[in-house]
């Protein structure tokens, strides 16, 4: 590769309007910094920066989706494909919802607002990175970036000993994972002599590769497993979960785990598929097929089961998130057996429709879970939401909905969501794969058990203390709004958002 | 007219939902819950009325009326297609009908949080008639389960003691069964698309289409997978009709629910069960219901004669009545599973026969629950002193359930029974008609409900007035009256002239017994000569 480099010498590939949403995002996160160096007072100003460049990169994004930007630019490091924007969308999404949820800050407590904006915006770059880049080290820069920045996010309060053990938990266990996907990485070149996506796949076509690729895989396995708390890798997410301050918490569900999952698929999916009539492929294939339906199963039962035994609701939360990574896995084999691009385009892009519905409710849950909880997230026991049903009718219900959601039942987003990933999947009609889909929704039916308890308490239970409803602030009202409406016009009319997911630009991937 | 007409299911089920808003509105900006109750009824009262907008419709033959089919999720291929026919048909006008009441039955009832309460009555009736004119599997699936939502929280949030435990388990069995249906459903969609060509499609009417022109069979090496998807849906069926063993969510759901929920527990969710059989495993997998019939007929006889040895040793009128459901159900389930015409007529019949006394025993319950607070039936004895029309209009309601000739109850059950008779589903061998056996055992099942419920009656309303506390209790209000009242009427009515009731439904039952019995491809065997003598003996017999 190398010395093809060298002796054409041709420009470089640099396409910058392809990576025209990212930029922005970067070049926001830059801006906070320096405003923030110089008006370190302001409690607003970065908050409102940080939306309008989340949304001008979203409006950016949507542009691009149907303009003229070619399939792979950066020397096929960029890739400008279904899996980056709808992926994107979703960051996006997820960020612009961490600002409005964070602002319950500047109200309660003193957290470096400025620093943090700025840290979060990082983070997203780095996400949008992970989906955008089709080369190994594109994705890892990106993922790096991504955890550093969260490392910081999930021990942003100081005084709270919580949360600076959830940050220590993070920063080591995260970086033992990145050490193992980074080897990985560099088993995976050594097999393959590439580190770009196209390239790995290419060399899938052959039929002499070094065994060593099936290590690389096993190893990325273990290091994407890591970031999208895939048991057993999953055991960091509910300590972390708990002490990071809630609006974190949310954003770190939804946002880093659908990241990981971009690369996820773009690395196993697209770089690792089955090619007819080539032996070796169809090893490596089945190898990661079957490792991870296996985990898919393992993880929806850890986190299912441990989710009812919890009591505090943002450990439920976070077992609850271990169980969607289960069922979102289950749409990640499903893309891994189809037999079309079309089928596995759509499949694909039902795993980020599931990823942007879990987001919207997720996100909209921990928009509940912060206001509730009260100065230092004192409040997030299950016994803290009794009998405040009909108190505070408009926040329980809203909670109530997205637990619904969350157990996907119709007319919510979480329905939809998980009739999409479980689609794919069984058609390939897989034993072994249709075991995974029953556990599913056996688990699905477990897990009403715990997100009902959370109505029960709410609204069966009666309170013992005095209890008033916290006031609601615009920015929270407004995340509030998103994410209810989210829930059912997803829920409802997510017609349109599927379709331009899995239609409007096919993942580029010639060999197949 | 035209408008109302063209998109008449539509807006029965949107009515509901809108009401409901208006009603959380009316809250929100005048504050005053007193005016909810009647928010609440006029709406139940038009969509009670637009409903009867259904006997103008008149279908082709074979299909559906007031048909609507619009794309949903293009992506998968779901459309909202709905249509009523004879099947449904009395199920939707049951609802509408059953609503009005259940909300008049709570006017003093519901204290707290009434607006709540309302606004879940209403969208409770908006899910329950899209269950029924739903055409589209995963449309019918997402009402099937979105009626579990409000019913959960009626019996967590008003209900008795045990309202919490009998909440969840109410939820949590229903909710395991219809997930299990979900995988089937989508599976449906797979096979389909593999073997028609087509592409994927949840939509029943194309996959019964398919399934008569033989384009989709589960016949051959997709018998298995037939089996399987005929279990998975009939598990989710059968856990809300419920058929034992999968009953013991309802004696739960039922005693703790308050009045209002055990109305339409009764009347109509558990009617979802029977109907979501007739319409979904019978159309799609007759050779599988057919060969599954045993197992069917087996546990409706358990439940009937269970159902009534348990409801026997009730201390509590509710419960008693709720163990009554399972006999009935069993009933239900019987006459769908003698796959004759009789049976079938006579299933869909006694559906709605359950619905009226079945709905009038639970509210007749909760009268005397409100004088009292108390359903034990050792609190009561003589009531019949104190409280002479309440007495009679129980005792009228008791034998409907009994089956007393001229009341309702008696032309299902005898219709059933007549049916099972004749069927040929079970094995026939030229000494033992397991058909035979099954329906006398069946019968021992009506002697046990008139058992149970004359001892009760004995206990409670007859002999002297044993409590001092009942020495002064009122007799029915005008509400009260008015609220029970058509129920009663329906039930002589439907007892004396059930003709217009079953011509409705006779078409559809008769397609279902041709498609299951494959009468026409005559691979299934009748009854054998010998057996057809001695049907002749015993005539001459008589």
């Amino acid at each position: 590769m190398n010395t093809v480099f060298l002796t054409e010498l041709a420009p470089p590939d640099a396409n910058v309007y392809a990576i025209v949403p990212e930029m922005i995002v970067a070049a926001t996160g830059i801006i906070v910094m320096l405003y923030d160096c110089f008006f370190p007072k302001q409690r607003n100003v970065t908050g409102a920066m940080s939306l309008i460049g989340l949304i001008s990169s979203g409006v950016m994004l949507a542009t691009m989706w149907g303009g003229d930007v070619p399939a792979s630019s950066w020397g096929g490091m960029v890739a400008h494909d279904n899996l980056r924007l709808s992926f994107s969308f979703v960051f996006l999404f997820v960020s612009a919802m961490t600002v409005l949820i964070s602002t319950i800050w500047v109200e309660r407590e003193n957290v470096p607002v400025g620093e943090y904006h700025a840290l979060l915006l990082f983070a997203t770059f780095g996400m949008m990175m992970m989906s955008a880049g089709s080369d190994l080290v594109v994705i890892f820069l990106g993922l790096e970036t991504l955890s550093i920045a969260t490392y910081v996010m999930a021990g942003l309060r100081k005084g709270d000993l919580r949360s600076n053990e959830s940050a220590m938990k993070y920063f080591i266990l995260g970086s033992f994972a990145s050490a193992f996907l980074l080897y990985g990485m560099a088993l995976v070149y050594g097999a393959t002599g590439s580190t770009n996506i196209a390239g790995i796949a290419a060399k899938m076509a052959d039929p002499n590769f070094p065994a060593l690729l099936l290590v690389g895989a096993a190893m990325m396995i273990i290091g994407f497993g890591f970031k999208i708390a895939m048991a057993p890798f999953h055991v960091w997410t509910p300590d972390v979960y708990e002490g990071a301050p809630t609006p974190i918490t949310g954003f770190m569900a939804a946002g880093p785990k659908a990241a990981a999952f971009a690369s996820f698929l773009r690395v196993f999916v697209v770089g690792l598929p089955l090619i007819a009539g080539v032996q070796v492929s169809g090893y490596v294939h089945n190898g990661w097929i079957t490792a991870i339906t296996i985990l898919a199963i393992l993880t929806m039962v850890v986190g299912n089961v441990a989710a009812i035994m919890q009591n505090n609701v943002k450990r439920m939360l976070a077992y609850s998130s271990i169980a969607h990574a289960g069922y979102a896995l289950v749409g990640f084999v499903g893309a891994g057996l189809a037999t079309t691009n079309e089928a596995r385009d759509a499949a694909i892009a039902s795993v980020a429709f599931y990823m942007l519905t879990y987001a919207v409710t997720n996100l909209g849950a921990f928009t509940v879970v912060t206001i509730l909880a009260e100065r230092n997230d004192r409040r997030t026991e299950f016994e803290d939401y009794n009998g405040i049903g009909f108190r505070s009718p408009l926040l329980s219900f809203s909670l109530s909905l997205f637990m619904l959601s969350l157990l996907g039942l119709p007319l919510t987003a979480g329905f939809i969501g998980k009739v999409l990933v479980f689609r794919p999947a069984l058609e390939a009609g897989n034993t072994l794969v249709t075991v995974m889909v029953v556990a599913a929704v056996v688990n699905t039916a477990i897990s009403a058990y715990y997100y009902l308890r959370m109505i029960v308490v709410m609204f069966f239970k009666e309170r013992a203390s005095d209890w008033s409803a916290p006031k609601l602030s615009t920015a929270m009202a407004v995340a509030l709004i998103i994410s209810i409406v989210g829930v059912l016009y997803l829920g409802i009319f997510g017609d349109r958002l599927i379709q331009r997911f899995s239609t409007s630009l096919p993942i580029a991937q010639a060999n197949r | 007219m035209d408008f109302i007409s063209d998109n008449l299911l539509t807006i029965l089920i949107l009515a509901p939902i809108i009401g409901a808003m208006l009603t959380l509105a009316h809250q929100m900006f005048w504050k005053q819950e007193g005016q909810l109750k009647w928010l609440t009824l006029g709406f139940t009262l038009v969509n009670f009325a637009v409903s009867l907008l259904l006997f103008t419709g008149s279908a082709p033959a074979g299909g559906y009326m007031f048909e609507k089919n619009v794309p949903w999720i293009t992506a998968i291929n779901t459309n909202y297609h709905v249509g009523v026919d004879g099947l449904s048909f009395w199920l939707v006008i049951l609802t509408t009908f059953i609503m009005p009441i259940a909300v008049i039955s709570t006017w003093h009832a519901v204290e707290k949080k009434a607006t709540a309460f309302y606004v879940f009555l209403l969208l409770l009736e908006s899910a329950m008639i899209g269950v029924f004119v739903s055409l589209d599997l995963l449309v019918f699936y997402l009402f099937f389960e979105a009626s579990l939502i409000p019913m959960f929280f009626l019996i967590g949030v008003w209900g008795g003691e045990n309202r919490i435990y009998a909440a969840v388990k109410f939820f949590i069995f229903t909710a395991l069964g219809s997930l299990l249906m979900l995988v089937g459903i989508i599976s449906i969609y797979y096979i389909y698309a593999d073997q028609t060509g087509f592409g994927g499609s949840f939509d029943l009417v194309s996959i019964t289409n398919a399934l008569k022109q033989g384009q989709m069979s589960f016949a051959g090496e997709w018998a298995g997978a037939g089996t399987l998807l005929f279990l998975a849906f009939a598990l989710a069926f059968s856990i809300k009709v419920p058929l034992f063993p999968f009953h013991t969510w309802l004696p739960d759901a039922h005693t703790e629910a308050p009045t209002a929920g055990s109305v339409i527990l009764a009347a109509v969710l558990l009617k979802m069960g029977t109907y979501g059989i007739m319409r979904f495993n019978f159309a799609m997998f007759p050779d599988q219901s057919r060969e599954w019939a045993w197992l069917f007929i087996a546990l409706a006889i358990i439940g009937i004669i269970y159902g009534a040895l348990v409801a026997m040793v009730q201390p509590d009128v509710k419960r008693l009545v709720a163990y009554s459901s399972v006999a009935h159900m069993g009933f239900v389930v019987l006459g769908m599973f003698s796959f004759t015409e009789t049976g079938m007529q006579g299933a869909v019949y006694q559906m709605l026969n359950h619905g009226v006394s079945t709905g009038a025993l639970f509210l007749l319950v909760g009268f005397i629950y409100e004088r009292r607070h108390t359903r034990a039936i050792s609190d009561f004895g003589g009531l019949a002193n104190v409280m002479p029309l309440y007495a009679t209009i129980f005792v009228i309601t008791a034998m409907s359930s009994v089956g007393l000739p001229l009341l309702n109850g008696f032309v299902g059950e005898f219709l059933i029974m007549v049916g099972m008779f004749k069927s040929t589903v079970l094995p026939i061998t030229a000494t033992f008609n397991w058909n035979y056996n099954a329906t006398m055992l069946a019968g021992t099942g009506v002697i046990f409900a008139a058992v149970y419920l004359l001892w009760m009656m004995q206990r409670v309303f007859f002999g002297k007035v044993t409590n001092e506390k009942n020495k002064h209790l009122t007799d029915l209000t005008w509400r009260e009256i008015g609220l029970i009242v058509p129920l009663v009427v329906l039930m002589v009515y439907m007892g004396v002239y059930p003709k217009p009731f079953l011509a409705r439904t006779q078409e559809n039952v008769q397609t279902i017994e041709k498609t299951v019995m494959k009468s026409a491809g005559g691979d299934v065997v009748r009854s054998t000569s010998d057996c057809k003598c001695e049907d002749e003996k015993k005539k001459e017999q008589h």
